[in-house]
C-alpha cells in the first residue's frame, strides 16, 4: 500500500455487457485491471473471492439492486465504492451515499471523469511522505500510516472518504474546513453544484463516532461555510 | 324528499306540485267563498225586509225609505242596496260593479217588457229583483249583496291575498329545494372541472356527487371515469417519455466510452471532440426531458420549509461558477434580497426553477450586463423577480415562453442554440408543483422580467 500499485484492480458491476467491455479496454490504458460482473449476485461472489482496490457499482441493476449489493459489501469491507446513478435520481444517490458509497457519477458519464475519480480515490489511499502520521483530539485518534481511526482505543470501521474527512477536521480542531476543501481532500474532486455528498458522509461519520462511544467531540455545521470539529471540554 | 332519484322526475314533480297546489288552493278558496256567499244570501229572507221598507216608503216617501235603509243596510253577512231609477244608491254608497250591471240589464228588461218585447231569449237574461214602487211612481230596486266588511266569511280580496301568499310560500319552498338539489352538485362538478383543467388530474367527485342516483350523479361518475382516463393517459405518456429517455441513455453511455477509446487511439481527430460535445448535449437534453417528465408526476418527497434567500444565494453562486466554466464573461448575476421568506415546498424543484430562469437570463444578456434576482414578500406570498439585460421578448411570445421547446423569433434568427429549450418549461412546472405562479413580462426599462409568486 505504500506505493501506487502498478496495476490497480477494479471490479465493475454493470448489467450492460458491451459498456463493461469497452470500459475495461479504456481503463486498461491507465493500468487499471477491470473485472466485469453483470449481476449483483455475481458481483458479490467475485468480490468475496478476490481482492479489489475499488468497486464501480451500477445502482440500476436488474434483479438484486445495486443498493443491496452495496449494503452486503459494506458489511465486511471498506473498499472504495463509486456508484453509477441515473441522472436526476436523487433518492438513489442519497441512499447510496448513506449506505457508504464514497462517490457517485450520473450515467451516462464522461469516461475521463470516471477515470479521474478512480485515480483520485486510489491516490487518496497513499500517505504523503511529509505529513504527521498521528492525530489525536480527546478520545479520537487517527493514524494515517495504518489508516486506523479509534475512539478510546476502539477501532472504527470508516470508509476511505470518512477517514479523510475525519483527518481533515482533526488537523485543525475548532477551525472551519470548507466543504470545497473537504471534497478536494476526501474525494479528490471539486464540489459540484448542489452537491450534498460531503454532508451525507459527515452524517455517516457522526453516526459512527457516536456508536464508537465518542461523547465529547462534536462535528458542527457552519451553515454555508463548512464543518468543524469542536474539542470536548 | 321521497325516493325520487331522477332529476327529470324531480323537476317534473316539483313544477307539477307547485301548479296543482296553486290551482287547487285557488279552486278551493273560490269554492268556499262562493259557497259561503250562497249560504249567506240564501239564508237571508228579503221578504221580511221588504215589508218594513214598503211601510217606511209609504209613510215617509223617499226620505222614509232612506232612513229605513240607514237602519237596515247590513244584517249579518248581507248588505242591502236600494237603487233609484238612475242606479244611485239611496245612501250614496258606491254600488258594486256587479250590481250596477245587473241593475242596468234589469232595467232594460223592464223597459223592453213595457214595450212588448217578449222574446224569451231576452227574458231569460235577467233575474227578477224585488222592487218597490212609490206613490209618485218612482221605482226602487232592492239588491242584496254579500257584505264586504263581513268577518264571518272570506271576502274576495282576503282570498286573493291568501292565495297569493300560499302560492308564494309553496312555490318558494319547492323551488328552493329544487334549485339546491341541482345547483349544489353542479357547483361541485364545476369546481372539479376547473381543477382538472388546471392540471389537477387527481380530482374526483365520487364523494360529493357520484353517490347521487340521479342524472347529476351519473354525470359525476362519468366525470370521474373521464378524469381517470385522462390521468392514465397522462401517466402512460410520462412513463413512455421516461422509458425512452432511460433507454436512450445506455447506447449514449456506450457511445461516450467508444469516443474515448477512439481518442486514445487517435488523439488528433477534431471530429472526436465534436462527437464528444454533441453526445454530451444529447445527454443534457435527455436529462432535461427526464426532469421535465418527472416534475409531472407527483413529487416523491413531502414539502418542507425552504428558506428562499438561502436558495437564491446558492443558485447565484452556482450560476456564476457555471458561467466561468463555460466561458461566458461579463454577465454578472446579482441577488437583491429584501426579505427571507420561508415557504413550504420542494427545495429541489425550487432550485431547478430559479436556476433554469437565471441560466436562461444569462444566455440572453449581452456582455457587461447584469442579471438581477429580486426577492421580496408580502402578507400572502413570496415574490422572486428575475430580470435580464437582454432585449426582451415580443409581447405575443410572452405567454408561450413556458412551452417546451418554444423558441422566440429572436433566438431562431440568432441561431441561439444554448440551452435545451426546456429550461423555462421545467421552471413553470417546478413552480406549479410548489403551488406558485410564474409569468413573464417585458420590463419597462428593458429586459425580460420573470416573476415567481409562491404562497407563504
Amino acid at each position: 500500500m505504500t506505493d501506487m500499485p502498478k496495476t490497480a484492480r477494479v471490479l465493475l458491476i454493470d448489467d450492460d455487457q458491451d459498456l463493461g467491455l469497452m470500459l475495461s479496454d479504456f481503463l486498461a490504458m491507465d493500468r487499471l485491471h477491470v473485472t466485469v460482473c453483470n449481476t449483483g449476485e455475481e458481483g458479490i461472489d467475485t468480490f468475496a473471492a478476490d481482492d479489489f482496490d475499488i468497486l464501480i457499482l451500477d445502482i440500476m441493476l436488474p434483479g438484486m439492486s445495486g443498493l443491496e449489493v452495496l449494503k452486503k459489501i459494506r458489511q465486511g469491507s471498506q473498499v472504495p465504492v463509486i456508484m453509477l446513478t441515473a441522472r436526476g435520481d436523487d433518492i438513489d444517490r442519497i441512499i447510496g451515499l448513506e449506505f457508504g458509497a464514497d462517490d457517485y457519477l450520473p450515467k451516462p458519464f464522461n469516461p475521463r471523469e470516471l477515470l479521474a475519480r478512480i485515480k483520485a480515490i486510489l491516490r487518496r489511499a497513499q500517505p504523503r511522505e511529509t505529513e504527521t502520521r498521528h492525530w489525536k483530539l480527546g478520545d479520537i485518534e487517527v493514524d494515517t500510516r495504518t489508516r486506523r481511526a479509534t475512539v478510546n482505543g476502539k477501532l472504527m470501521q470508516l470508509t476511505g472518504t470518512e477517514f479523510e474527512i475525519l483527518r481533515s477536521l482533526l488537523e485543525t480542531p475548532g477551525e472551519v474546513v470548507s466543504k470545497e476543501q473537504l471534497s478536494e481532500r476526501a474525494l479528490g474532486r471539486r464540489l459540484l453544484p448542489y452537491d450534498r455528498s460531503i454532508d451525507t458522509h459527515i452524517s455517516n461519520l457522526r453516526g459512527k463516532l457516536e456508536r464508537a462511544g465518542n461523547k465529547n467531540e462534536t462535528i458542527q455545521n457552519q451553515r454555508g461555510v463548512g464543518y468543524l470539529l469542536i474539542p470536548g471540554c | 324528499m321521497l325516493a325520487v332519484r331522477s332529476l327529470l322526475l324531480r323537476i317534473f314533480l316539483s313544477f307539477w306540485l307547485i301548479i296543482v297546489i296553486t290551482i287547487g288552493t285557488a279552486g278551493v278558496a273560490g269554492f268556499l267563498y262562493a259557497e259561503r256567499m250562497r249560504e249567506a244570501i240564501e239564508s237571508f229572507e228579503i221578504g221580511d225586509s221588504m215589508l218594513g221598507a214598503s211601510a217606511a216608503l209609504e209613510a215617509g216617501g223617499r226620505k222614509g225609505l232612506t232612513d229605513w235603509l240607514r237602519r237596515n243596510r247590513t244584517s249579518r253577512a248581507i248588505t242591502i242596496f236600494v237603487l233609484d231609477e238612475r242606479g244611485h244608491d239611496l245612501l250614496d254608497r258606491r254600488v258594486p260593479f256587479g250590481l250596477t250591471r245587473v241593475f242596468r240589464r234589469h232595467r232594460e228588461h223592464l223597459h223592453r217588457h213595457q214595450f212588448g218585447d217578449r222574446d224569451p231569449r231576452n227574458l231569460r237574461r235577467s233575474r227578477p229583483q224585488p222592487l218597490l214602487v212609490a206613490a209618485n211612481g218612482s221605482i226602487y230596486t232592492f239588491f242584496v249583496s254579500p257584505s264586504r266588511a263581513s268577518h264571518s266569511v272570506w271576502t274576495m280580496a282576503d282570498a286573493r291575498w291568501l292565495l297569493f301568499a300560499i302560492a308564494l310560500l309553496v312555490s318558494g319552498i319547492v323551488s328552493y329545494f329544487l334549485a339546491t338539489t341541482i345547483s349544489r352538485p353542479v357547483r361541485k362538478l364545476r369546481d372539479a372541472t376547473v381543477a382538472l383543467a388546471g392540471g389537477d388530474l387527481d380530482v374526483r367527485v365520487a364523494e360529493s356527487v357520484g353517490k347521487r342516483r340521479d342524472e347529476l350523479g351519473m354525470l359525476g361518475r362519468d366525470f370521474d371515469s373521464m378524469a381517470e382516463n385522462l390521468q392514465q393517459a397522462s401517466a402512460r405518456q410520462t412513463e413512455l417519455s421516461r422509458n425512452i429517455s432511460h433507454e436512450l441513455r445506455s447506447p449514449l453511455a456506450r457511445m461516450r466510452v467508444a469516443v474515448e477509446l477512439a481518442r486514445q487511439k487517435n488523439a488528433n481527430m477534431p471530429e472526436l471532440e465534436r462527437l464528444d460535445n454533441e453526445t454530451e448535449r444529447l445527454d443534457d437534453l435527455i436529462g432535461q426531458i427526464l426532469s421535465y417528465t418527472k416534475l409531472d408526476a407527483s413529487p416523491d418527497t413531502d414539502p418542507e420549509p425552504t428558506d428562499l434567500a438561502d436558495l437564491i444565494h446558492e443558485v447565484v453562486e452556482n450560476v456564476n461558477y457555471e458561467c466561468k466554466a463555460e466561458g461566458i464573461d461579463g454577465v454578472s448575476v446579482v441577488a437583491q434580497i429584501n426579505a427571507s421568506p420561508v415557504t413550504l415546498g420542494h427545495a429541489g424543484a425550487m432550485i431547478s426553477a430559479i436556476e433554469n430562469i437565471v441560466r436562461n437570463a444569462v444566455h440572453h444578456s449581452p456582455p457587461g450586463s447584469e442579471v438581477t434576482i429580486h426577492l421580496s414578500k408580502d402578507d400572502e406570498s413570496a415574490l422572486i423577480e428575475i430580470r435580464d439585460g437582454g432585449p426582451g421578448v415580443d409581447e405575443e411570445d410572452l405567454h408561450r415562453l413556458f412551452e417546451p421547446f418554444f423558441r422566440t423569433r429572436e433566438s431562431v434568427a440568432s441561431k441561439n442554440e444554448r440551452g435545451s429549450g426546456l429550461g423555462l418549461a421545467i421552471a413553470e412546472r417546478a413552480v406549479r408543483i410548489n403551488g406558485g405562479t410564474i409569468s413573464a413580462h417585458n420590463h419597462p426599462d428593458g429586459g425580460l422580467l420573470v416573476r415567481i409568486s409562491l404562497p407563504l
